[in-house]
Parts: structure tokens; C-alpha cells; sequence
């Protein structure tokens, strides 16, 4: 998997969200992405996941422009992502939940398989059990697994992850750590944003910190954590609460 | 067909919903044997309720399967009505050309599609003089017209649904409602066309006959068939995607689903189904006014809907037949008829947000979701799990 921003800009009447961010990632890669609150870090997984469009700069996805594609377009490319606030399909069942991405990215796998395959990933996420309940019946954790099992059943090249440990009981985020570093180990590539510093700095190989819309630091956590802009900027602010 | 709804895991005709509906069609198919004796009007009366029947349910496919809240869908079926009634109206098949009319060769037969002229002379008249004798004028059949109303009904589904694509809620019930407006305006604004409030004639699609039955059993039949095509449509993998739209239309295009095709196509096709009622309603009234697509007709029918629920496609369709008949039993409370359902129209929406029916069939089905308060259960189980 390959993934480059090059200059990407993105505005909001008259917030710079993104201000000319360019970003590469290769092969299997766990980047984190921190940054103080508007920052700009949603933005920049809307901008990549397709959800909003840049207003300049170019997103390359394996030597294909993917900027001026629609949503769904990214995801059949092997994109995946989760939302801040959990968007499951609350008044389905969580098995209907499972079989919209599988159905409508198109695969070899039949009726049969895409099933089985979904109550494999329910298994694994320890959700199997609620698999005929409603969405909106689970718990807030409990959502987030079923966010990031209908990733899996796309089978993407890159996962984003939009503050996977919010408001998650620390039984589940367990599970989610168990998650991430099992599909990594698949070899898949992560671009996780998160406010949870340990949790961030643990999982981690590498950190990009955004500061009103730009890249102030990209590296490995152990130097980033110690930059002077980083501490000034973000992590500074908690060590002043 | 490979289906996604929940399933109760027993073969279909086991199923009591199904029971339920073979009943009912047997029930519905038996009645005319008693009704042309004993009671005419009443065979009327189910015939408009079996009309209510496929708007209501084609509408509660498109709001409360995908989210769509139009107020326009009795303009579709207004459009497929006067596209029937005006190809009655203004069009020919003639053996040979007329020389004055607007007119067109079929490829490969000696046949010539005539339009009539609605300013001046009747073009048709004055050609008759240069046509040879022995010239054969007919009227295009009536099944062309029905056909080619449901399909200009889906066109304007298309063109409408492809307009609104970016609005939702309020801002798309503002713009439907325009939309109806705006056509209701123009058909009683060009009177030449379309006969406007003096009224459109259409012919009877039974004529030698007196009988409603056969306008009874062809009433059904489209709505059975249409319930079985949205049935089988809900069932499969359109239904759970456009479920997934009318759940988070963002979440939904970031799971794979191209939300601006599904969109439209459930414009489309649930445009086609109104056009297509409409279509055949206007060779059984036999003359159209603008007023059948006034506010209120459409209030009656989301009213309909609602009452019946708006997320189920039978209990939707149940309702609109429920409603027509109560009006009717209701005639001699006049006004106060309307008063009483739109208080129950008000009680629902507040106390029965799927509707009075929805739920009593998702029971009679099996398909009721386990209780929330599975939720709690669950949480227990985790804290149990975390104190261990």
C-alpha cells in the first residue's frame, strides 16, 4: 500500500483546516495522528476517506489520484475507516451492519462466505452474541467493535481510525488493541487518531502531530514526544492541566 | 433470490406472514362474488383502497426504507394518469399520413403515430379529407398508455431524484412540494392540453362492461405485484443499502454504498409504481382533474403510511386500505372525519413512531429484535467479567 498527500489544503469559510499537508506512507505502516482539538486531524481522514474533497494538493493511493472520488469510490479502492462518534446503522441488526460493506464493495465471496466470514470477525471483536440485536441496543464500546468489524469485511489496504479508545470501557479497549495489532500483523496499514496519549505512544511506530492544519512533527514517538513544538504545542497544554 | 432481511430460519410458506397474506389474497380474490350482488359501491370503495394501498406502500418505501421524505409522489402518479389520459386525448395510429397532423412513421409498418393538434382546427378532421379511402384511425391501446405512463413517471423520478440527491429533510419535502405545485399549475393553466379543471376524459379500460370486478381484479393484481416487487427489492442487498442511507447517508458511502444510485434508482422505481397506479386509476375514474394532486391527497397518503408504518411495506399498504374504508364508514361525520385522523395521525407519530400496524405484523412474523435491554444484560456480563 502506497499513500502520499502532497500540499493538500482544505478550508471551511475562513478556517484553514489543512494548510498544504503532505504526508507519505508505505507499505505496512502504524501512524498515529495527534494534534490539540481542531487541529485538524478529522479533517484530514475526511479528506483522505473521500468524505470531503480537497480544495488543493493531490491524495495518491497506489499511483491513483483519489481527491475527486466519491466515498464509496475511496473504500472499493481499499480504504476503511471509522468515525469519531460512532456511526453504526442503529435500526439494524448488527449481522445487516456486517453485510453492507461486504455487499456493496464487490468480491468473490458468496452469500455463504460473506456470513461466515462476518460471525468470524463478531467472534473476534467478542460480539458474535449480539450479532441478531439491534445496533442501537449495544453499548458505546460495543459500537465501536461493530464500526471496526465492518471494516475487516472490505478487507482494506489502510484502516483510519478515528479515536478508536473514546469512551471505552478499558475490557473493550483491550480488545481493540488486540484488534489493531492483529490486522497489522496481516499487514495492513494504520492511520489512527487518538487523544490517548499511552494508549497512542504504545501502539505507535510513528507519530504525526498536526497543529492548525499543518504537520509540525512526523517521526518515531520516543523524538517526537520530546520536540519542542510537540510539547508547546499539544502535549505541553496537559501537562499544564 | 438470495435474501438479507432477518429470517426466522423456517421455509417461507411456513411462515406465518406469509399464512397471513395467502389468506388475505384468497379472502380479497372471493370478495367480488359477493359484493357485485349485494353491494357495487363497496367493490368501488375497495378498489380506491387497493389504489391507497400501492402509494402508501411505494411511499413508505422510499421515506421509511430510504429516508426520502417526498411530498411529490402524487404528482408521479398524477403524471402517469394524464400521460395515459392524454395519449387517449391527442394521439392517432393511422393507416396512412394525414398530411396537416404532427405526425410519424412507424419503421417496418404502414402505420403513422398522429399527434393532435390543441390550438385551431383539429388537425385529424382536416386531414381526413387527403387521406385515401379505406384509412384505419385507431386509438393507441390503452396498455401503451398505462405502460408508457409508468415509464414518464420514472423518468421524472429520475430527474427530480437526481435534483434533490443533496437535500434532505425539510429542504426535500419544500422542493417536492413545489415540484407538485408547480405541476398541478401547469395543467390547469393549459386547458387547450389538458382540459385543466373542466376535466381530462379517459376512456374506461373495461368498456363493454358495466362490471367492476374486472377493474377489481386488475386493481389487485398491480397491487400484489407491486408489493412482491418491493418485497423481494427490501429483501435484497438495495433494501439493506438503502437502509443503511436512510440510517447515516456518510456512514453508508464510507461502507462502499453508492448512495447517489441508490438514491435516485428508489426515486425511480417507487416514482414508476406511483405512475403506474395512476395510470390505470385514471381508466377506472374515467376523467382527471388537477385536484387529485392537491396537498391534502398527499397528506392522506403519508397519513396512510404513518399510521399503518412507514418502515413496513405491508402495514404501510394495510393502512392506506384501513383508512380509505374508514372514511368511507366514517361519510356521515363529514369534516369531523378528517379531525379524527389527524388527531390519530398526531397520537402515532407521537406514541407509535412505527406506526399501529408495523409492530402487530413484525409479531405475527417473528421478526421483533430482541429488547434493548439487552444492553443492560450486557453490560452486567461485562462488569461481572471485569470484577473477576
Amino acid at each position: 500500500m502506497e499513500l502520499e498527500l502532497r500540499d493538500v489544503s482544505k478550508h471551511f469559510g475562513g478556517i484553514q483546516a489543512l494548510n498544504g499537508v503532505s504526508l507519505r506512507l508505505s507499505g505496512s505502516q502504524l501512524v498515529g495522528l495527534i494534534g490539540p482539538n481542531g487541529s485538524g486531524k478529522t479533517t484530514l481522514v475526511n479528506t483522505i476517506s473521500g468524505i470531503y474533497k480537497p480544495d488543493d494538493g493531490e491524495i495518491i493511493l497506489n499511483g491513483e489520484e483519489i481527491g475527486r472520488l466519491k466515498a464509496n469510490e475511496v473504500t472499493r479502492r481499499g480504504v476503511g475507516r471509522t468515525f469519531q462518534v460512532t456511526r453504526a446503522f442503529r435500526r439494524m441488526t448488527v449481522m445487516e451492519n456486517m453485510l453492507v460493506p461486504a455487499l456493496a464493495v464487490p468480491s468473490d465471496r458468496g452469500h455463504r462466505e460473506i456470513k461466515e466470514r462476518a460471525r468470524e470477525i463478531l467472534s473476534f471483536l467478542t460480539i458474535d452474541h449480539l450479532r441478531n440485536d439491534y445496533a442501537r441496543s449495544l453499548s458505546g464500546g460495543q459500537q465501536k467493535l461493530l464500526e471496526l468489524g465492518q471494516l475487516l469485511m472490505t478487507d482494506p489496504d489502510l484502516l483510519l481510525l478515528d479515536e478508536p479508545f473514546a469512551g471505552v470501557h478499558p475490557k473493550l479497549m483491550e480488545t481493540i488493541f488486540e484488534y489493531i495489532t492483529t490486522v497489522h500483523a496481516q499487514g495492513k496499514s494504520f492511520i489512527i487518531i487518538s487523544h490517548d496519549m499511552s494508549s497512542i505512544f504504545t501502539l505507535s511506530q510513528r507519530l504525526v502531530v498536526l497543529h492548525y492544519g499543518d504537520i509540525i512533527a512526523d517521526g518515531p514517538p520516543d523524538i517526537v514526544k520530546e520536540d519542542p513544538a510537540v510539547i508547546e504545542a499539544y502535549l505541553g497544554e496537559d501537562e499544564d492541566d | 433470490m438470495t435474501t438479507y432481511a432477518k429470517s426466522t430460519g423456517r421455509r417461507f410458506w411456513f411462515r406465518p406472514q406469509w399464512a397471513a397474506a395467502l389468506v388475505a389474497l384468497v379472502i380479497a380474490l372471493l370478495v367480488p362474488l359477493y359484493l357485485q350482488i349485494h353491494s357495487p359501491y363497496w367493490l368501488h370503495v375497495l378498489i380506491v383502497a387497493y389504489f391507497y394501498a400501492i402509494l402508501a406502500s411505494s411511499w413508505s418505501l422510499l421515506a421509511g426504507y430510504a429516508g426520502q421524505f417526498s411530498f411529490g409522489h402524487m404528482a408521479f402518479m398524477a403524471i402517469g394518469a394524464y400521460t395515459t389520459g392524454l395519449i387517449g386525448r391527442l394521439v392517432r395510429l393511422t393507416t396512412a399520413p394525414t398530411g396537416m397532423c404532427a405526425e410519424i412513421p412507424l419503421p417496418g409498418r404502414d402505420l403513422w403515430l398522429v399527434f393532435i393538434n390543441t390550438v385551431g382546427d383539429n388537425c385529424l378532421e382536416l386531414g381526413k379529407v387527403n387521406m385515401p379511402a379505406g384509412t384505419l384511425i385507431y386509438r393507441p391501446p390503452i396498455l401503451s398508455g398505462i405502460i408508457l405512463g409508468a415509464l414518464i413517471a420514472g423518468l421524472a423520478g429520475l430527474a427530480i431524484g437526481a435534483l434533490v440527491l443533496r437535500f434532505k429533510a425539510a429542504y426535500l419535502a419544500l422542493f417536492t412540494i413545489a415540484f407538485s405545485e408547480i405541476l398541478r399549475t401547469l395543467i390547469r393553466g393549459e386547458p387547450q392540453i389538458t382540459r385543466g379543471d373542466h376535466g381530462l376524459r379517459v376512456a374506461p379500460l373495461f368498456p363493454q362492461t358495466i362490471s367492476r370486478v374486472p377493474d377489481y381484479y386488475t386493481m389487485l393484481a398491480i397491487l400484489v405485484a407491486s408489493l412482491l416487487f418491493m418485497y423481494w427489492l427490501a429483501s435484497s442487498r438495495v433494501g439493506l443499502f438503502l437502509r443503511a442511507i436512510r440510517e447515516d447517508e456518510e456512514a453508508a458511502a464510507a461502507r462502499g454504498v453508492d448512495v447517489v444510485r441508490y438514491k435516485v434508482l428508489t426515486f425511480v422505481i417507487t416514482s414508476m409504481l406511483a405512475g403506474l397506479a395512476g395510470a390505470f386509476f385514471a381508466h377506472y375514474i374515467t376523467i382527471l382533474s388537477p385536484n387529485i394532486i392537491v396537498l391534502p391527497q398527499m397528506g392522506l397518503v403519508i397519513a396512510m403510511a404513518i399510521i399503518g408504518g412507514v418502515e413496513s411495506l405491508a402495514a404501510a399498504a394495510i393502512g392506506g386500505m384501513i383508512i380509505q374504508i374508514s372514511l368511507e364508514l366514517l361519510r356521515e361525520f363529514e369534516a369531523w372525519r378528517l379531525v379524527i385522523f389527524g388527531a390519530l395521525l398526531i397520537l402515532t407519530l407521537r406514541f407509535a413512531r412505527n406506526g399501529l400496524l408495523a409492530p402487530l405484523l413484525q409479531r405475527l412474523s417473528g421478526t421483533v429484535p430482541r429488547a434493548e435491554s439487552r444492553e443492560e444484560a450486557s453490560q452486567a456480563e461485562l462488569g461481572e467479567e471485569v470484577g473477576a
